[in-house]
């Protein structure tokens, strides 16, 4: 597959008189091959926007080397602009003109054809409420202009930056459903959302961020396969008589009120066999699979304390070239230590 | 050109251009009401009377005339109330700049040939403010709502679509002040043709107005370049606002006081306003004290003029300066 996005080493540095200089993106790197749906994530302040940014012409790099489409960016951006269609935070719309203007506008001045605004305004599911102003539009409405902006062009290449900001449920699931039709249909989609949930049921490929660096990346399966801590959670009639036997078959066991809590285990049947040769009969076993929102939690270490408020910039930050496919978890308790 | 397009759609929608072309509206039939309302068409019996006192005054001019060369030539002794300059050519009614007429001398009457510049004036001070507002505004909402990142998604050359921008606001600009002046002209014409007296309208005349009228077509067109160049470089509307009514009471008020205590030598020629003066009506005299101290020989005028030619080389050159900076800041700048 080829690269349709390749960043590397992508640094940038915001300077501002009151708070001086805050690195918001620091040797970061990001590859989305032709055809992926490619989820980007990160805590708030994370730099997932600057990059996107960067990537966009928006905002110039101090420092790395990005593409888009094989073009260097933002050298020869305008080359391929055509092709990729983009969002990035909730772009703001001309509050006067109805929805069809503003797709119109944006099509005359992309030498769009206008044929094509009541196409993407019926994908979006604003066919009926086009001829509306759009500074009466809700947000998740607004967020489906901006998509259907972004759709405008038939671009190869999608960079939706929360394209599910402020959509109801069924809107949230209808833009999962077109995400994965154009898909289909040969469009590469970079994703960035703090929908995980979402992100895991529609992407698949990931990379993680975490205060301007990357800390992991691959595709989903793999990155939650580095968490999966083989954990089963399991109930039997004799609880305290469990424990014993399963640790004396060498397996760690962990008691809680209602359950019991077995890791290290890769096949269940060694649990049910222990257990059943010694007339004790598991009434439940369930596989404790690691989702990306509690991974992307332990990733940037945002979990929530339940007495201590987190702060924005209180997300991990990696040291630089620690941004492999899963970090190693020592490693980052080490670093939230120092933290 | 599809752009461009685009961009005169979203400018012509705006909101602010509306309520702008409104009020010049407003104004212009107030203007045009209140002149129908008080003025009437001389009567032949008024018409001939302001003749008869136009041809009176100036058989007087000539007569003085006359009275100074022979004073001069030794013929006449003069009277106590005799007016006898140095060279009678002071008072010579043909070296005059401006003869008495007929129209001086008719009561609630609108004049045309009189009134055209005034209105004329009226209209550019509003076009003025009106290129100056619509130029910081409509770049000044874009940069701050991101209408202008919308943009660059879709067309990543800024100084393209930044140009485009001040292209079409200024093309556009001049085409409405335009339409606007001759609209007001042409109904005051008619109102001057018809409730009115029209007045000595000689190619001199309407020569005299094309220029007042290119003049302030100019000053327009500066004034939205300025409003958008600094607009652009403080990222907002108020950013322009600001720094105007900045320059006005610090510099204008304030530094002009200053520069008086301190007996600076031609305060004015430090003064926008003055180059602003100067290019709108030609040429603009000034007082400069300084130069009569120590002058024991009796009489010493003092004055200095500023011609067109500098006023039109310190506002081009500020308009200028503040665009290239204005572009120069808006290709390297981050927008967020």
């Amino acid at each position: 597959m080829s690269a349709v996005i390749e960043i590397a080493g992508l640094r940038k540095t915001f300077h501002t008189l009151r708070q001086g200089r805050r690195v918001a993106v620091d040797s970061f790197d990001l590859l989305v091959e032709s055809g992926q749906i490619h989820g980007f994530l990160g805590p708030n302040g994370s730099g997932k926007t600057t990059t996107l940014r960067a990537l966009l012409g928006l905002v110039r790099a101090d420092a790395g080397r990005m593409s888009v489409l094989g073009a260097s960016s933002p050298e020869r951006l305008p080359e391929v602009a055509g092709r990729v269609g983009a969002i990035v935070e909730s772009p703001q719309f001309f509050g006067n003109f109805t929805a069809r203007r503003t797709l119109r506008l944006l099509a005359v001045a992309g030498g769009v054809p206008t044929g094509r605004v009541d196409e993407v305004l019926e994908q979006v599911g604003l066919r009926d409420r086009s001829e509306e102003r759009v500074k009466g539009y809700s947000l998740g409405m607004k967020q489906r202009l901006a998509v259907a902006s972004a759709l405008l062009k038939s671009p190869e290449l999608l960079i939706l930056d929360e394209p599910a900001n402020g959509l109801d449920p069924a809107g949230i699931r209808e833009m999962r459903d077109l995400m994965r039709s154009l898909a289909a249909s040969g469009v590469t989609v970079l994703l960035s959302s703090h929908i995980l949930a979402e992100i895991q049921l529609i992407c698949d490929h990931v990379t993680i961020i975490s205060r301007g660096r990357r800390v992991a990346y691959g595709r989903v399966e793999e990155v939650l396969d580095g968490f999966d801590q083989h954990e089963w959670q399991v109930r039997v009639a004799e609880p305290e008589r469990a424990v014993e036997l399963l640790a004396q078959a060498g397996m760690s066991v962990t008691a809680h009120p209602e359950h019991l809590l077995v890791a290290g285990v890769d096949d269940p049947e060694l649990i049910s066999r222990t257990l059943g040769e010694q007339g004790l009969w598991v009434r439940e076993l369930i596989p404790l699979r690691p989702d990306l929102e509690s991974v992307f939690l332990e990733l940037t270490g945002t979990t929530p304390h339940p007495t201590v408020p987190r702060q924005v910039d209180g997300s991990i930050r990696p040291p630089a070239g620690s941004d492999d496919v899963v970090i190693d978890l020592d490693a980052r308790e080490s670093q939230e230590v120092d933290a | 050109m599809n752009l461009v397009r685009a961009e005169l759609e979203r400018l012509t929608a705006r909101r602010f251009v509306q309520l702008m072309v409104v009020l010049l509206l407003v104004a212009f039939a107030v203007t045009a009401g209140t002149t129908l309302a008080g003025s009437h068409q001389p009567s032949a019996e008024e018409l001939s009377r302001a003749r008869a006192q136009a041809a009176e005054q100036i058989a007087q001019l000539e007569a003085a005339h006359d009275r100074c060369l022979a004073i001069k030539a030794g013929t006449v002794e003069p009277q106590e109330h005799d007016y006898v300059p140095k060279d009678c050519a002071e008072v010579d009614p043909g070296r005059m700049e401006r003869l008495p007429t007929t129209s001086d001398y008719l009561s609630g009457v609108f004049v045309f040939a009189t009134e055209a510049k005034p209105l004329l004036y009226f209209l550019i001070a509003f076009l003025v403010l009106f290129g100056f507002l619509v130029g910081a505004s409509y770049i000044g909402a874009d940069l701050n709502s991101g209408g202008v990142v919308n943009l660059l998604l879709w067309r990543p050359r800024r100084w393209a679509v930044l140009g485009a921008k001040l292209g079409t606001l200024l093309a556009g600009l001049l085409v409405f002040s335009a339409v606007a002046s001759a609209a007001y002209l042409t109904v005051f014409w008619l109102i001057g043709q018809t409730v009115g007296y029209p007045g000595p309208m000689d190619g001199s005349f309407w020569a005299s107005l094309g220029v007042q009228h290119g003049r302030g077509m100019a000053l327009v067109l500066i004034a939205a370049a300025v409003g958008f160049a600094i607009a652009t470089l403080g990222r907002h509307t108020a950013a322009a606002l600001g720094t105007v009514a900045a320059y006005l009471v610090v510099w204008e008020l304030g530094a002009r006081l200053v520069l008086q205590i301190l007996d600076v030598a031609r305060p004015d020629q430090w003064m926008l306003s003055s180059y602003l003066g100067a290019w709108l009506s030609g040429e603009v005299e000034f007082w400069d004290r300084s130069a009569c101290q120590g002058d024991i020989s009796g009489f010493c005028q003092g004055l200095y003029t500023l011609t067109w030619r500098p006023g039109l080389a310190v506002l081009l050159g500020l308009t200028v300066v503040l665009v290239g900076a204005a572009f120069a800041a808006f290709r390297r700048r981050d927008l967020i």
